[in-house]
C-alpha cells in the first residue's frame, strides 16, 4: 500500500511539473524523430520491483531536432531509491532504468510515408552514458556506450515497431558490468472511438514487450559468478494520449520468463510519462 | 507596361489545401501547424489527421510560394503531395504552352486539363483554381504542373 501510495505521489509531482514521453511506446523502441528546431521536454516517473526491493526514479529528457531525421538527446535522473541489487535494464526507450545520464542521437536513416497518416521508417539510435553513482549491484560503475537500431510502421489505426539494441560497459577498477543486447517488439492500435480530428485528444494503446539478455559482470578481474548470460522477456499494456503539444503514457512491464544468472528476479516495472512539445 | 507592372504585384497564392503523407499523431498536426503559421502572408491554417491535409488561406497581399509551404511540410518530417490551388496572375500564352507566373514560381497548365476549361482561357489576368501534381520533396524548382479545374 505504502509502495502504491508513493507511485502516486511521485506521478502528482511529475504531473504538476509539466512532463511525459514521445509520440510512440513507452518500453520499446520506436523511430519517429522531432522536425527541424522542434524541442521536445519528457519526465517520466519510473519504478522497477524485485523480488527484494523496489526502485523509484523521477527522470528528464530534454530533445531538439536539428533536421527533420536528426534529433539530439539528454536525459538526467533523479533517484528516489536506488536498488543494491539492480537488473540491468534500458529502462524506457530513450532513458535508461539506472542512475546513468545519457546523450543520445537518433538518425532517422529511411522514411517512406506513403499514404494520409501511414509511414514506414527505420532509425539508429547511439548513445553515451554516465553513472550518477560508484557501485552498482556491488561492481565499479563506468560509462558506457549504447547502439539501437529500430523499424516500423505507423498510421491513424495500427502502428508496429521492432528493434534491437546493445549496451557496453567499460571497464572501471577492475571491475565491469555484464552487457545488454535486446530485443523490443511493440504493436499498437487507436479504436475509431479515438479517431476524433486534431485538435481533438487522440488515445492509443499499445502492447509491449522487451527480451533481454545481460551478460555476466566481471569483479576483480573474474567473471562472476558464471559466465552465462540471462535470460528475460518481459510484456505488457501501456497507454498514449496526445492532445496538442501535450502527450501523457503510462503502463506495466511483467516477466513472462526469466533465467537470470545475477542479481534477483524482476516482479514488474511501472512507467508513467509526460511530453510538451515546445 | 503599366498593366504588366500591376497584373506582377497582384499576382499571388489566395488559397491551398496541401496533402500531406505520413502525419499520424496529434503532435504531429500540432508541429505542422505550428510551422505554416510561422510563414508571413497568412490568414489563416487548419491541419487535419483524419484528411491528411493542411488547408491554407493566404492574406490578400502575400508572397508565399507553394514551395515554402512544401518545405515547411517537408522540414516536420513528412511528405508534401498534391496540391489543390487558388492563384491569381497573368496568363501568358508561349508556343502552344500556356503558364501562370505568381511569387517567382511557375504554374504551367497540364495536358490533362479539360478541352472545355483550356477553349475558355484568354491572356491576361485571371483567377483559376486547379490541382498541383506531386514533386519529389528534395528536388523542388517552383515549377509546378498545374491542372486548372476552375476559372474563378
Amino acid at each position: 500500500m505504502k509502495r502504491l501510495a508513493f507511485i502516486i505521489l511521485v506521478t502528482i509531482s511529475v504531473i504538476n511539473e509539466v512532463n511525459g514521453q514521445g509520440h510512440g511506446p513507452l518500453y520499446g523502441l520506436q523511430t519517429p524523430t522531432l522536425a527541424k528546431g522542434g524541442f521536445d521536454f519528457n519526465a517520466a516517473a519510473m519504478s522497477l520491483a524485485t523480488e527484494d526491493d523496489q526502485s523509484f526514479m523521477l527522470r528528464y529528457i530534454w530533445s531538439y531536432g536539428v533536421t527533420e531525421d536528426l534529433q539530439i538527446n539528454i536525459t538526467t535522473p533523479t533517484m528516489v531509491n536506488r536498488l543494491s541489487e539492480a537488473p540491468r535494464t534500458r529502462g524506457n526507450n530513450n532513458m535508461p532504468a539506472n542512475g546513468d545520464i545519457e546523450a543520445s542521437v537518433w538518425y532517422r536513416f529511411f522514411s517512406n510515408a506513403f499514404g494520409v497518416g501511414k509511414r514506414f521508417e527505420s532509425t539508429a539510435i547511439l548513445s553515451v552514458s554516465t553513472p550518477t553513482e560508484e557501485i552498482r549491484s556491488g561492481i565499479n560503475v563506468s560509462n558506457s556506450i549504447h547502439g539501437a537500431i529500430s523499424t516500423g510502421y505507423a498510421s491513424r489505426t495500427w502502428y508496429a515497431w521492432v528493434g534491437c539494441g546493445y549496451q557496453y560497459y567499460f571497464e572501471e577498477g577492475n571491475d565491469q558490468l555484464g552487457d545488454l543486447p535486446y530485443v523490443s517488439l511493440v504493436v499498437g492500435y487507436r479504436p475509431n472511438i479515438f479517431m476524433g480530428d486534431y485538435p481533438k485528444p487522440d488515445w492509443r494503446i499499445f502492447v509491449e514487450s522487451l527480451a533481454e539478455f545481460p551478460g555476466a559482470n566481471i569483479s576483480e578481474g573474474q567473471l562472476t559468478p558464471v559466465d552465462q548470460r540471462g535470460k528475460k522477456v518481459m510484456l505488457g499494456p501501456s497507454f498514449l494520449g496526445l492532445y496538442g503539444a501535450w502527450g501523457i503514457s503510462f503502463g506495466a512491464l511483467f516477466p513472462v520468463y526469466q533465467d537470470v544468472t545475477q542479481g534477483p528476479k524482476e516482479e514488474y516495472r511501472l512507467s508513467m510519462n509526460i511530453s510538451y512539445w515546445l | 507596361m503599366t498593366i504588366f507592372s500591376l497584373s506582377g504585384v497582384m499576382a499571388q497564392l489566395i488559397k491551398v489545401d496541401q496533402e500531406v503523407f505520413g502525419m499520424d499523431c496529434a503532435p504531429c498536426a500540432y508541429g505542422l501547424e505550428r510551422g505554416l503559421k510561422k510563414m508571413d502572408g497568412l490568414e489563416s491554417v487548419r491541419v487535419s489527421l483524419n484528411d491528411g491535409k493542411a488547408y491554407l488561406k493566404l492574406a490578400s497581399a502575400n508572397e508565399l510560394t507553394l514551395q515554402k509551404i512544401q518545405e515547411v511540410v517537408k522540414s516536420n518530417g513528412f511528405s508534401a503531395r498534391n496540391a489543390e490551388v487558388a492563384l491569381k496572375g497573368e496568363l501568358l500564352k508561349e508556343g502552344n504552352e500556356w503558364r501562370i507566373k505568381v511569387n517567382g514560381e511557375t504554374f504551367k497548365v497540364s495536358d490533362d486539363t479539360t478541352s472545355d476549361i483550356l477553349s475558355k482561357l484568354n491572356p491576361g489576368n485571371i483567377q483559376l483554381k486547379g490541382l498541383v501534381k506531386d514533386e519529389e520533396d528534395g528536388e523542388l524548382t517552383g515549377k509546378w504542373n498545374f491542372r486548372i479545374i476552375e476559372i474563378l
